[in-house]
């Protein structure tokens, strides 16, 4: 997604550019990729998700929805006013579908009345039909019992009649009916019944039956069987109007259980979009930045991050922008700052080399005429080329241990030289701490002898075969031995070898001049002897000991010293019976 | 002439001479080469008793000499004393591995020298 889209400035928070072309470049990128933004196009991501499925990746990256997100998303507006809008929008639904419900109750309740009123209608029209029947046995009864109470009823009966018949003409009045032109005509006979009924009851009064019961029977029950022909079309009519005020209300209450259910589930569902589209506008920057973060924190500065957000969302992303332009700058800074050191290593390495090239060619250079001088010398003193003169066999003999003075010159300062650059290497190997007791005291006996010195090497009986650079390790014991002979006048110079705790202690001891104490910590400096004068008198690179410690240290090993001025010196090194594979110093 | 002989690769003059003196005494035959190349062509036609080899030297240095004379079933037996210019080097290790019998390292004492010589080819 991030990759897809040329510009971030219309995508920010601060510098947003129309939206729809944004919808657009985010609309034109294929759904796999758009979809797998959390996942294939970052395969190489270690806190990449696997590309995502089911219904609610199917549902996010489907059109209408899709851009529905995006579209929220893009609102500028902050989180909290989008927040407020949808809940405002969800409650909103809730009111509309509240109203809606009430109006539904409220038509139902008008059918209901007015399904009660033509049950009244009806009820009053069977009344007047038995009103009516009533009449007409009271009539037929005054005829035949002829008194005056008989005559009162037919009367009270036509009464009850007529009001009852101005009740259901007031309902048929004030509510439409199909009942009403019927009334009337009802009323009409009527009227003219009660004319002829007061004349029968004046001829039954009078006596006058032949004449009552003319009249009876020509002119009332023909008004009678109409009227009641006109009620019975009321009644059936009032009837059928009721069923159909019934069928209506079924109807109107089917229609209403439909209309809320549809009200219902459409509310339901915008609640639902409302909710997903809203949720999914702030986790789709919050996934983006997880994203973008994970790659900042693999070191990746050169990603920047593209939400279609324009709220506080939006400016995190700018802000995390400015902040990945920042470090990649630093970044590169830091590379090329980096890539420099590397060259200037680069060159110093190539000047050490040359340097250690050097001093190897000058130490073949040395060696050779050297080798030629203490050659010729020696064949001169085995008289190889004829008898020497007593008096040259001193100066020859002063010329050999110049130069053998002078080779190791040449040997402690190419040491010196390889410590330094670092190419100083221990050959690990098995030895024997005896052979090295064995080559010091080779090395060291004509000194002693020559000086008239006591001299005693030897190491503790049953020390096994050790692990070390014995080359090395014989010559710091030469080193120092060859110091303690060189500084003791008279008396004796020991050589001892201890094993304690897989510790081998090498101790020479001898009865020389002694260290000044504010000297003892730096006899193992570099060119320090206990007094500048001591090395006129007493020859020496004064690199020896300064040697010494660092094959010691280099065997994982420590060198001190113990001495009292006058009195002589011990010096001590230790060493592991088996050496480690430190190798270099 | 029953004397063995020793063939000197060295290309110094001095250290030439030297062992040329050293040997004088002895009964040894003494042939020279000047460089490598020359030395192996010489050990290959003369198939000398035993080999003093220098190791530093110009054209071919004494441990390319050495594997090429051991690599050559003429010289291959050839007991070779190589003699480097520095024990601590590393050129010993070498010398020995390219098939040396031995080594010496410069300065040696020619003393010294003669032993090893005696040690690997008595004199008759």
């Amino acid at each position: 997604m991030i990759r897809n889209l040329p510009s971030e400035s219309n995508l920010c928070y601060q510098d947003p550019g129309p939206f729809p072309s944004t919808l657009r470049k985010l609309d034109k990128m294929p759904d796999k990729d758009h979809g797998g933004l959390e996942g294939a196009s970052w395969g190489t991501v270690s806190l990449t998700r696997r590309p995502e499925k089911g219904l609610v990746a199917f549902l996010r990256n489907r059109a209408p929805l899709r851009l529905l997100i995006l579209w929220v998303a893009g609102i500028r507006a902050s989180v909290h006013t989008k927040l407020l809008c949808a809940f405002l929008l969800v409650s909103l639904l809730i009111v509309v579908t509240g109203a809606m419900s009430l109006q539904a109750m409220r038509t139902m309740t008008h059918q209901a009345q007015l399904l009660d009123q033509a049950q009244e209608r009806e009820s009053r029209a069977r009344q007047i039909q038995q009103s009516f029947t009533q009449q007409m046995n009271f009539t037929a009864l005054a005829l035949i019992i002829k008194d005056e109470a008989t005559v009162q009823k037919i009367l009270r009966e036509n009464n009850r009649f007529n009001r009852q018949l101005a009740m259901l003409e007031e309902d048929i009045v004030s509510k439409p009916s199909v009942a009403r032109e019927l009334i009337q005509l009802i009323r009409t006979h009527q009227e003219e019944v009660m004319t002829i009924m007061a004349d029968i009851a004046d001829h039954i009064r009078d006596g006058k039956f032949d004449e009552a019961r003319r009249l009876q029977l020509t002119k009332v029950y023909p008004l009678f069987e109409q009227i009641e022909g006109l009620v019975a079309q009321v009644l059936n009519a009032e009837e059928k109007e009721k069923e159909r005020l019934r069928q209506s209300v079924t109807e109107s209450n089917r229609r209403t259980l439909v209309f809320m259910s549809i009200i219902a589930a459409v509310a339901f569902l915008l609640a639902l979009v409302l909710g997903f589209v809203i949720s999914w506008s702030f986790i789709l920057p919050v996934r983006e930045a997880e994203i973008f973060l994970g790659h900042v924190a693999e070191g990746r500065f050169d990603r920047s991050i593209q939400v279609p957000n324009r709220d506080e969302f939006g400016a995190l992303a700018h802000r995390m922008n400015l902040m990945s332009k920042e470090l990649d700058r630093l970044n590169k800074e830091q590379r090329e700052s980096a890539q420099a050191l590397q060259r200037i290593n680069e060159k110093l390495q190539a000047a050490s080399k040359a340097k250690s090239e050097f001093l190897a060619n000058m130490s073949h250079e040395l060696r050779t005429p050297l080798n030629a001088i203490l050659g010729f010398i020696e064949l001169m003193l085995d008289e190889i080329y004829g008898e020497v003169p007593l008096y040259l066999k001193e100066p020859l003999s002063d010329v050999q241990n110049n130069g053998r003075h002078l080779l190791r010159l040449i040997n402690d300062v190419l040491d010196v030289a390889k410590i330094e650059a670092g190419r100083m290497e221990l050959r690990l190997e098995k030895y024997l701490v005896d052979d090295i007791i064995s080559s010091a005291r080779a090395s060291l006996q004509s000194l002693a002898e020559q000086k008239g010195l006591g001299f005693v090497a030897g190491a503790e009986n049953g020390i096994p075969p050790a692990f070390g650079d014995g080359g090395r390790i014989t010559q710091c014991l030469i080193n120092i031995a060859g110091n303690a002979l060189k500084f003791t006048e008279t008396g004796r110079v020991e050589i001892s070898v201890g094993l304690k705790d897989e510790m081998l202690t090498y101790k020479v001891k001898d009865t020389g001049i002694g260290i000044p104490q504010d000297k003892i910590e730096k006899v193992f400096d570099e060119f320090h002897q206990g007094d500048a004068t001591i090395t006129r008198d007493f020859g020496g690179t004064g690199l020896g000991l300064s040697i010494t410690k660092k094959f010691v240290e280099m065997h994982g090993g420590r060198i001190w010293v113990e001495s009292e001025q006058g009195k002589g010196s011990s010096f001590y090194f230790s060493i592991p019976l088996i050496a480690g594979h430190k190798g270099k110093v | 002439m029953s004397n063995k002989t020793i063939l000197h690769i060295e290309d110094n003059e001095f250290n030439r001479k030297i062992v040329r003196d050293l040997l004088s005494r002895a009964s040894y035959r003494l042939i020279e080469a000047i460089d490598g190349e020359l030395g192996v062509v010489m050990a290959i036609q003369q198939l000398p008793d035993l080999i003093l080899m220098d190791l530093q030297m110009p054209k071919m240095s004494g441990l390319e000499a050495t594997r090429q004379l051991r690599a050559n079933p003429k010289t291959a037996n050839i007991p070779i004393i190589a003699v480097t210019s520095f024990a601590l080097s590393g050129d010993d290790q070498k010398a020995l591995e390219a098939g040396a019998n031995a080594y010496l390292a410069k300065p040696y004492s020619p003393r010294e020298l003669l032993g090893l010589i005696r040690k690997y080819l008595p004199e008759s």
